[in-house]
């Protein structure tokens, strides 16, 4: 209760800060895009040309600093250290080693790569094609299928909520545009892939995803970086419509290696009527990562499941605000995040359920787990839930987990060492998320980089459980 | 000199002192059991056999099979050759029955175990104790019913065949049903692979099913009482009260002594 409580202490002090007294006003300034003003934003959906959202999300560029996340108490992300013009967007002309290394070697169903500013392979199955299922750089979307795009670009992603929101809507270059018309169903993954390659990198990626009425496909984003020394940016944006009846799993694995990488981007997932959608963010690691995402059911009738897994190692800072917006009903959401941190990692994540006037028979519920290993990481969650309408179930749970000893001396009376035990209980713990993705390749990779995370913090993680 | 030898041995956690000097020699291919009323420390020994961190030892000694393991690491005794069948299994969410024992089996090993030995060895663990396959796919423990925890347990000793297992209260909690399939299953490995084991009961009527060569009475945090299986009949006609005023005097003088 206390959760919603402060909630709606945020809504009033948002409509102090309106009132324009300069100590509220700047307040509210720094919780820009937390709870209080996250879905609201300027420019989506109103019919302009691409051209002039350009023009007003580069003014906006122009007027914003760069942006300063703050949870009074909790924890505050600054993105003050991007040396913005130490970067630049680049071309680029092949496919970066990082992606041939993690990528399986399984089938998928299209494939398409931005390395920097350049989309720089696109290989999609023949007889989807025939079908018309479209995967190209979202550049080339506006030249061949301009009213499709227009449609959709922008139709609910917002574009000046922060300066790097607004950097990505004036400056993206490339990106990647999927369209499954409807009733096309493909069991294989599209695998979209942005990888940044050298240190010095701006990579504004757009990812626009359309999903034909009772269409039923799969979504792989990966997130890659080779290890360099420097500073690197990615402002990412990404939409995905779900017509309806649409069917569709979305999942990300983030991994921007240990490069100086800022990663700060909005991410929305837009339901339609009686249309379903299972979206996992495995965030793997990165310096500093900001992470908007929205899941928003538009009609009633919708379904979902909002996973995420996230491992913040060594010194990398983590910050998510997941947002489960019901505007419709009768309609479902079933958040569920776990969450690692070792070494001096810091982990934020708010997880918000917002049900709107008249989204009746709405049943939502919000879980996180977090598990810190070492004592000087830490993770902190804040679930919230704003509820506007009557006949709705929605609440929250979560645990904040140590290791557990007898689980420990359970398996070592089993001949597994200490190290190793630690080992299983983490990756048990991350399994069911893991085991949800559904798909056997992708579950490996994740959990192979869970095992690399674990086995660079052994020591860590060893002091830490033998010291308490 | 004995496989497992326990000589003296005291115990204690932060709170008190609970092991008072348990003298206790056990072999491969003996069977023992360990009876006491409620806390008298059954447990304690079990679980300080395996090293647990909690249970501090402050003098004696454990050896098995000659090498002194009184502070060796818990890993390192399941290696030797010991095994626990834990009271209370803990649960391990997100590992399977089969992925487990794969892990604690290659843990022991050298070169990783082949897919098809582990098949084989895991078919007959399965046989013997008359579980369904699709039971080792599930999370270990998690979510079992108490049966299903226990027959978990002997399932393991059963693919990590120890030299001397303790069964801590393996009895408590089952059906009649799943005590004889799970002291079946120990007598079995017993004559197969000539297992040693260490019945730790409250009860008799495990001890109906697994016949000991040696019955051991604990009290207080001693060992009051040893002979073969014509205690447990005694103590079943009897009781523990009359045990205790039998060898009270004893008791009593360590008691007061305290």
């Amino acid at each position: 209760m206390s959760e919603i409580g402060d909630a709606l202490n945020g809504s009033a002090a948002e409509a102090d800060a309106a009132d324009g007294t300069t100590a509220k006003a700047k307040a509210g300034r720094h919780r820009e895009a937390t709870l209080y003003h996250a879905l609201h934003g300027a420019g989506a959906g109103d019919g302009r040309t691409l051209e002039e959202l350009r023009a007003a999300a580069r003014d906006a560029y122009d007027s914003l600093e760069l942006p300063v996340w703050r949870r009074s108490g909790f924890w505050t992300t600054s993105l003050a250290d991007v040396d913005l013009d130490s970067l630049s967007s680049a071309g680029a002309d092949s496919v970066p080693e990082v992606v041939a290394r993690t990528l399986p070697d399984a089938p998928f169903a299209g494939r398409i790569v931005q390395s920097a500013g350049a989309v720089v392979h696109v290989e999609l199955d023949p007889a989807l094609a025939e079908r018309g299922v479209v995967l190209c750089s979202l550049q080339d979307a506006f030249g061949d299928h301009p009213e499709l795009v227009a449609e959709w670009y922008s139709k609910r992603l917002t574009i000046d909520r922060n300066k790097l929101e607004a950097a990505n809507a004036a400056f993206w270059e490339g990106g990647v545009f999927l369209h499954v018309p409807q009733d096309v169903v493909v069991q294989a993954p599209f695998q979209i892939v942005y990888a940044i390659d050298r240190a010095g990198i701006a990579q504004y990626g757009r990812t626009l995803v359309v999903g034909g009425a009772n269409s039923d496909f799969r979504v792989h984003e990966y997130d890659l970086a080779e290890d360099f020394d420097g500073q690197a940016l990615h402002a990412g944006a990404f939409e995905l419509y779900l017509q309806d009846g649409a069917r569709c799993r979305v999942a990300q694995l983030q991994d921007w290696g240990s490069g100086e990488v800022y990663d700060a981007s909005t991410r929305l997932v837009s339901i339609g009527r009686d249309a379903y959608c299972h979206w996992l963010p495995a965030l793997l690691g990165g310096h500093l990562v900001r992470q908007h995402l929205e899941l928003v059911v538009t009609e009633p009738g919708a379904d979902m499941a909002f996973r995420g897994l996230f491992f913040a190692e060594e010194h990398e800072h983590l910050d998510v605000f997941a947002v489960d917006l019901h505007e419709t009903g009768p309609s479902g959401g079933d958040v569920h995040w776990r969450g690692a941190a070792t070494g001096e990692s810091r982990a934020s994540f708010e997880g918000l359920i917002q049900i709107d006037p008249g989204a009746q028979r709405t049943h939502t519920y919000l879980q996180i787990h977090s598990m810190m290993l070492s004592p000087r990481a830490r993770i902190d969650a804040i679930p919230s839930v704003l509820v506007s309408a009557d006949d709705v179930s929605a609440s929250h749970g979560g645990t904040v987990g140590e290791l557990d000893e007898s689980a420990i001396f359970y398996m070592q009376s089993r001949g597994l060492d200490r190290a190793a035990a630690v080992r299983v209980i983490v990756e048990g713990f991350f399994e069911p998320l893991v085991a949800e993705l559904d798909d056997e390749a992708l579950e490996e990779v994740v959990r192979e980089k869970v095992a690399a995370k674990l086995a660079a913090a052994r020591e860590d993680i060893e002091t830490y459980a033998t010291s308490r | 000199m004995a496989d497992l030898e326990i000589k003296d041995l005291y115990v204690r956690t932060e709170e008190r002192e609970i092991l008072r000097g348990v003298n206790l020699e056990i072999n491969r291919g003996e069977i023992h059991a360990l009876m006491g009323p409620n806390g008298s420390g059954k447990s304690t020994l079990a679980n300080t056999l395996l090293g647990h961190p909690t249970y501090e030892i402050t003098s004696g000694s454990i050896s098995f099979k000659g090498e002194d393991i009184t502070e060796a690491e818990p890993h390192d005794r399941a290696k030797a050759g010991l095994f626990l069948a834990f009271q209370y299994p803990v649960s391990i969410p997100g590992v399977s029955v089969a992925n487990f024992l794969r892990m604690a089996i290659n843990a022991k090993r050298e070169e990783p175990i082949q897919v098809k030995e582990f098949r084989t060895q895991l078919q007959h663990a399965i046989e013997l104790l008359d579980v369904d396959r699709a039971f080792t796919s599930r999370h270990l423990n998690d979510g079992f019913s108490g049966g299903e925890k226990k027959r978990a347990e002997i399932l393991q000793m059963a693919m990590l065949t120890p030299d001397v297992a303790i069964l801590d209260e393996t009895d408590s909690g089952l059906d009649i049903d799943a005590l004889r399939t799970v002291a079946e299953g120990v007598q079995k490995l017993h004559d197969e692979q000539g297992l040693g084991a260490l019945i730790i009961t409250h009860y008799q009527r495990i001890l109906h099913y697994v016949r000991p060569q040696f019955v051991h009475i604990l009290m207080d945090g001693r060992i009051v009482l040893e002979g073969g299986v014509e205690l447990v009949e005694r103590l079943e006609r009897e009781g523990y009260d009359q045990i205790r005023q039998e060898v009270g005097a004893a008791a009593g003088a360590v008691d007061d002594g305290v």
